[in-house]
Formats: structure tokens, C-alpha cells, sequence
């Protein structure tokens, strides 16, 4: 970042680039090691190449001379032989691993900013040799030839491991993002050009290099898309590397509660863009957390409802067409409907039916407000709500819906877009202003007279495809001003519970638009996710309809008191 | 493309230059005769200033795009060569009323606390240099409401620049408003 800092700070980050996800691997395998053992299970095909990683991780960290995680990954690497060796240890060694490997992926972690002093590596150390010392036994003597063929074993799968990297290259993510950026301005000028080509259609005929540049502006336009694919492709990122933090986190969870939950894992080589990754672990994590804490019934709970002892977390990724389904599942007491109904109420966001669907009931846990109060627990002060996941989730571009069956589980389903750089959008005007709506969320638009609103409980109501369905004004959420009758579309907009209109003057036509983060300076504005440079370089916002919505709903209820 | 509406225009960047220059040549001097290199600029009545070294750019304004629930200081963003900007309106901040943006009016791209940010005001004077002795602090009775945006007051032969603390008028700003634009 500035000028004084010094080669060895990227050393150490290449360091830490190659080592992470090598440890995390290594912590993941300790974990599954762990149950196997539990389960009176040898596990000797995961122990052969935890040996090999750990030996790498121990020659890396040699080079650096960070002989605190040299020494760790030694002495995990000789724990690891001794267990090899001495099967009858392994049921009592599980835990000792897995706390040995979580230092290892937390002492990695942070090497760059405050480098382990070797305190916590020689404590960790000195308890597993006492663990070794006392469970020393007669085999020693007969093991000892057997141990070197051992080594040259796991030698060789360390080799054959890094062997396969030769058509791989590691490329710094900030470099990819600035690629991305550059990209972004070359689309941004390149619809500012077709803008001009527009203008320019009535010399096509006359001017014969109208014509020609017309082409010329066709057969870039081709190119770019092909461009913006393969640049997306490269930074694809399989989903594995924010799975794979879940085994500890439910491990720990749980034991924490006194509770038994295995975590299910699918679809880790799914990809998604690696912003998309970067911001998808807090959501999943609360998820998955919510999903130990609450979802999952205590252990007599379980029994007395003739669920096996063990509950099960699924986590599972899956892509469709140019979205990424991922689910988040447990097997516990599910939501209770009338009880999120009734918040619902008391807080003054029910929906307006009179029987609303259950759909329509579990959408409104999102809602800020409806799950706070229940999340708040000890847990390391993670009381937020889901209303909160659903707006991490929305600002990426993605969608999140709840389905439940009361006794029986939870499951949540996010909808993730593959890139989060170009969004295809519809653009409208509302007085002055453009603005960019994200189309996945458009249903579709309907052309308005006067005459087509009808006011219900002081709400603006369509008839829409034979269903009432509220309306807002964009000019009045957005703050501009203007008369609702006097705009001339609706824009139907899909969300969890139902759809919404949203009034608006005037349809501008698709775009893909280039996603522009907005600077936090201009305070996180509700119902803006981003912004957007149109082709005649004028900034336009892109809407969070969801969001609109929502703020619209509760200026509504705030006028009524 | 109209992108190039809003770039530097040549007064401007001779100014900057100028202003450049004069930062190079300005090393090695005593205690005393030690000088402030600033750029000057006008909003309402007064003449107001900021340190040179914090102005990447002075630019025309470009179109203004206004942000729904933004802070009441923001008048909104605008496209800086393929960069969205975000532009303070430094009226607000001194609780003078909002103007329509002129021929005069300039967007002053600066440095505040490690982001860029464009500042608009109704005209830039130029360039000054000035002996840091002969910045006091501001006096009590002027703008006392606004006294944490204000570093102190430099005297110009007959003009009084006012110097801006602009990381106070724009981060300041901003987690206050934070806390009032909570849903």
C-alpha cells in the first residue's frame, strides 16, 4: 500500500496466499478425522496426506523463518506419524489435532500483521508431547523400520501435490480488480459511442463511413462481450474456499451447546465470482450459526421427537443457468408461522390479506426487526437479524427466500449472481432523474392510466394479473416529488412475499449497466445499491427495489399513528 | 464524449502548475519565512482556502447526480473520467444557503482522509502563498457554529482567506449524518 513498506511485506503475503488455504485444508481434513475416529474408523487415507501438507507448510514456513509455525507444523507432522503408526492413540488424539490444526490456520492468518511469538505454538507443543509421553508404549522398537518407507511416502505425495500447479498462475485479486475496473471504463466509453452511433443513424444512408463505423463499433461491441466473459472467468472461485471455514465453526458451535450436528457439504467446486465469495462468508456464517444455535433442537428435544441424536446442516451450491443456488439446511424444529405472524403484527408490517400465505409469512423474517430479538445471544455478540442477511445478500445482486415445515427443518435458498460487474438492468426516468433497476427483479411493466390506482387502507393498490398488489411512487420515495396518477408506467417487481409496482415515468429500455460502488462518505442510502455511468456519461443509481419497498411500506405505517 | 466537458481547463491547470512549481522551489526555509501554499476559493461573501498539497484537480462541473436519502452536505456524484465522485457541498456545510451551479462554480477534487472527494464551490481565486505567521486563529464572533471546519484565518494584505479543515468538513459530516439517515 505506501512506499515505506518493505519487500518482505510481500513476501509474507504470498506466504500467507499459499499457506491459508494449504492449513485450512489441513484443518478441514484433522476435522473429518476427528468424527472418524469417534466412530471407531481408521482413517488412514486422510492421515497419508495430512503428513504431506503439513510437511510443506513446515518448509514454507522454514523459508520465511517463522520458526514458531515451523515448529508447530513439525511437531503436528510428528503427531501425525506417531498416530500413523500407532492406531490404538488415534480415539483419544482427535481433539488435540483439530486444536493444533486451528492454531496452525490462525497463527498463518496472522503472520502478516502481528507474527506469532511462539508462546501459543510452544504451549500447544509441550501439551502434545506429554499426550505422546504418557501413551508410549512396546511398539516403539518394533515400528522404527517401518516409519522410514513411511516418510518417503508422504515425501512424494508432497511433490506429486505441487507438481500439479504448473498450468496454474497466482495472480494478486487487487491486479484482477483493476483489470475489472479498466474493463468497466472501456464498456462505459463504449455506450457513450453507440449513443453517438444513434445520433449519427440518419447519415447512414448518405455517409458511407457512417456505415463503416457503424461496423466497425458492431464488431468491438462482439469482442467486449467475449472480453467480459473471459476476464468474468477469471475470477471464478470455487465456493470450497468459504465451505470449507464451516466444519470448525458447527464443531464448535456445537459443542459449545451440548448439541451433536454433522455438517453436510455439496457442490464446493460450484464458482462464483470472487467478490461474490469475499461477501458471501458473513451472511453464510450467520446463517449457519442461527441454523446450530436455533434451528437445532436441544439433544432431549430431539429424542423425545424421535429425531436421531445427531442433527445435520447442509450446505449446498449448485449453478443454474447464470445464477448460483446455494441452500442452507438443517433438520431442526423449523419456524414457527403464527409466531412470526404475530411480531409481525405487533410491529405493524403484516401483510394486508387476511390469510396470507405461509410464503408470505416466512418472508417477513427479513424484515428488520422480526428476527433480531430471538438472535441475540451470547455468541460473540453476532445479534443481528436476517434482515441483515438478506441485505448482504440483495447488495450483491442475489435474492434470499425461507422455507420451513415446523418439527421438521429450515432451509434457506440464496439466489447469487455469477458477477457482480455488470448487472443487467432496466433503465427508467422519473422526473429528471435515471435511474438502473436490477432486471432480475422486474416482472414486468405495465402501462398506466389515471384511473388504474385504487386506494385501499391508504395504499396505492393495482389490479395486476387478476391480484391486488401495492404500488409506491418513485418520485415520492425517492424523494423528488410529482403526482402518482400522473405517472405513466408500473413496474412490477418481484420479491419473496409478493409482487410490488413501482410507479415511474418513463421506460428508458435494457442496459447492462457497469456496477459502481458508492463511496460509504454518502452514507449508505436505503433503497440505492450502487451506481452506474450511462453512455452519455451521466451517473444514474441502481435501485434496491426490495429495499424501496420496504422504506416505502414504513413511511406508510409511521403517517397512520 | 461528454466526459471531456468536465475535464481541467487550461486557466486551471496553468494555476496548478504554477502552484506546483511554486510547492518545489518553497524546500528549504527558516522557522520564520516558512509559507502555506494554498488554493483559494469563494463561497458566498468570503474567501476561503485549503492546503494545495490536499487538490489532485480542479475540474468544471459536470452533470450532478442527486442520491436519494444521502447526507444533507452531499450534493451527490459525478462522473470523473469513468470514476464516480462523490461532491460535497461545502455551502451546506457552512450553513449558507445551496446555489444553482454557475459558469464560475468549480468542483474542487481533493484528498480527505485517504478518499477522493469533489468539493464544490462557487469560484476558485487562485493560488496563494502565504507566511504561516500570518495565520491566527479564528476570531470568536465569525461563524462560531462552524468553528470545527475552520483551522484559523490567514491574512492577505486587504483579503481574509479562511482556512478549511476539510477532513472535519467531510468525515465529520458524515458520521453524523450516519446516525440520523438509520432507517
Amino acid at each position: 500500500m505506501s512506499a515505506q513498506e518493505n519487500p518482505f511485506g510481500d513476501l509474507i503475503r504470498e506466504y500467507v496466499a499459499e499457506c491459508l488455504p494449504l492449513a485450512e485444508a489441513v484443518l478441514e481434513r484433522c476435522l473429518r478425522l476427528e468424527r472418524f475416529w469417534d466412530h471407531g474408523e481408521p482413517g488412514d487415507e486422510l492421515l497419508l496426506p495430512l503428513k504431506g501438507e503439513l510437511h510443506t507448510l513446515k518448509g514454507n514456513s522454514a523459508m520465511m523463518g517463522l520458526t514458531a509455525l515451523q515448529g508447530l507444523a513439525h511437531g503436528l507432522e510428528d503427531l501425525c506419524g506417531k498416530l500413523t503408526l500407532q492406531p490404538q492413540l488415534r480415539a483419544s488424539a482427535g481433539s488435540l489435532l483439530v486444536r493444533g490444526a486451528g492454531l496452525l490456520v490462525d497463527l498463518i492468518r496472522e503472520a502478516e500483521t502481528a507474527p506469532a511469538t511462539g508462546s501459543e505454538a510452544d504451549s500447544y507443543l509441550a501439551e502434545a508431547r506429554q499426550f505422546l509421553e504418557s501413551s508410549e508404549t512396546i511398539t516403539e522398537r518394533r515400528t522404527d523400520d517401518r516409519r522410514t518407507t513411511q516418510r518417503r511416502t508422504t515425501r512424494d505425495v508432497g511433490e506429486i501435490g505441487r507438481d500439479g500447479a504448473i498450468t496454474t498462475l497466482r495472480v494478486d485479486s487487487a491486479r484482477l480488480d483493476s483489470l475489472l475496473e479498466a474493463f468497466g471504463e472501456v464498456m462505459i466509453a463504449q455506450a457513450g459511442m453507440r449513443e453517438t452511433m444513434r445520433a449519427l443513424a440518419p447519415w447512414r444512408r448518405s455517409v458511407g463511413e457512417v456505415a463503416n463505423l457503424e461496423l466497425s463499433s458492431l464488431a468491438l461491441e462482439k469482442t467486449l462481450k467475449r472480453l467480459e466473459g473471459a476476464l468474468m472467468q477469471t475470477r471464478l472461485v470455487p465456493i470450497a474456499s468459504v465451505f470449507g471455514r464451516f466444519n470448525r465453526l458447527v464443531r464448535d458451535l456445537a459443542q459449545d451447546r451440548e448439541k451433536k450436528v454433522r455438517l453436510e457439504v455439496a457442490g464446493g467446486e460450484t464458482r462464483l465470482d470472487k467478490t461474490v465469495i469475499d461477501r458471501l462468508s458473513e451472511p453464510l456464517v450467520h446463517l449457519v450459526t442461527n441454523a446450530v444455535i436455533h434451528g437445532i433442537e436441544s439433544a432431549a428435544e430431539r429424542a423425545q421427537s424421535g429425531k436421531p441424536p445427531e442433527a445435520r446442516i447442509t450446505l449446498a451450491a449448485r449453478q443454474q443457468s447464470d445464477r448460483v443456488l446455494l441452500t442452507v439446511e438443517d433438520d431442526g424444529r423449523g419456524l414457527d408461522p403464527d409466531r412470526i405472524l404475530m411480531k409481525a403484527r405487533a410491529l405493524g408490517v403484516a401483510p394486508t390479506s387476511e390469510s396470507p400465505s405461509l410464503e408470505e409469512i416466512y418472508a417477513l423474517a427479513f424484515l428488520p426487526g422480526l428476527s433480531t430479538e430471538d438472535q441475540v445471544s451470547s455468541l460473540s455478540g453476532r445479534g443481528v437479524g436476517l434482515d441483515v442477511v438478506a441485505r448482504s445478500i440483495r447488495a450483491l445482486g442475489g435474492m434470499v427466500q425461507v422455507t420451513s415445515q415446523p418439527g421438521r427443518g429450515t432451509t434457506f435458498v440464496l439466489r447469487l449472481p455469477l458477477t457482480v460487474a455488470v448487472l443487467p438492468s432496466l433503465l427508467v426516468s422519473v422526473g429528471q432523474e435515471r435511474y438502473a433497476l436490477p432486471l432480475s427483479d422486474v416482472a414486468e411493466t405495465v402501462r398506466m392510466a389515471p384511473d388504474m390506482i385504487h386506494e385501499v387502507a391508504k395504499r396505492g393498490m393495482v389490479l395486476w394479473r387478476g391480484a391486488v398488489i401495492p404500488v409506491s411512487d418513485a418520485g415520492q420515495v425517492l424523494g423528488l416529488g410529482g403526482q402518482p396518477r400522473g405517472r405513466r408506467y408500473c413496474v412490477v417487481l418481484r420479491s419473496a412475499a409478493r409482487h410490488r409496482g413501482l410507479l415511474v415515468d418513463r421506460l428508458l429500455g435494457h442496459e447492462e449497466v457497469v456496477v459502481k460502488a458508492l463511496d460509504p462518505v454518502l452514507g449508505r442510502p436505503p433503497g440505492v445499491s450502487a451506481a452506474t455511468i450511462l453512455g452519455d456519461g451521466k451517473v444514474a443509481c441502481i435501485l434496491d427495489t426490495v429495499r424501496l419497498a420496504d422504506l416505502h411500506g414504513a413511511e406508510l405505517s409511521a403517517s397512520r399513528h | 464524449m461528454t466526459t471531456l466537458k468536465s475535464e481541467t481547463t487550461p486557466p486551471d491547470i496553468l494555476a496548478f502548475a504554477d502552484a506546483l512549481q511554486l510547492g518545489a522551489s518553497a524546500a528549504p526555509k527558516t522557522e520564520a519565512e516558512r509559507e502555506l501554499h494554498l488554493v483559494a476559493f469563494r463561497l458566498d461573501q468570503e474567501e476561503f482556502a485549503v492546503p494545495i498539497a490536499k487538490i489532485r484537480e480542479i475540474v468544471r462541473v459536470g452533470d450532478i447526480t442527486r442520491i436519494p436519502q444521502a447526507p444533507p452536505h452531499i450534493r451527490g456524484v459525478m462522473n470523473l473520467r469513468g470514476r464516480i465522485l462523490p461532491v460535497v457541498e461545502l455551502r451546506t456545510r457552512l450553513d449558507l444557503p445551496v446555489l444553482d451551479v454557475t459558469s464560475h462554480s468549480r468542483v474542487l477534487v481533493a484528498d480527505a482522509q485517504g478518499r477522493t472527494l469533489g468539493l464544490l464551490v462557487d469560484s476558485v481565486a487562485e493560488v496563494v502563498k502565504v507566511p504561516e505567521k500570518a495565520v491566527v486563529p479564528p476570531p470568536d464572533d465569525i461563524l462560531a457554529a462552524n468553528a470545527e471546519y475552520i483551522k484559523g484565518v490567514a491574512r492577505l494584505g486587504s483579503r481574509l482567506l479562511i482556512l478549511l479543515d476539510l477532513d472535519q468538513a467531510v468525515i465529520q459530516g458524515n458520521s453524523n449524518s450516519n446516525s440520523t439517515n438509520a432507517p
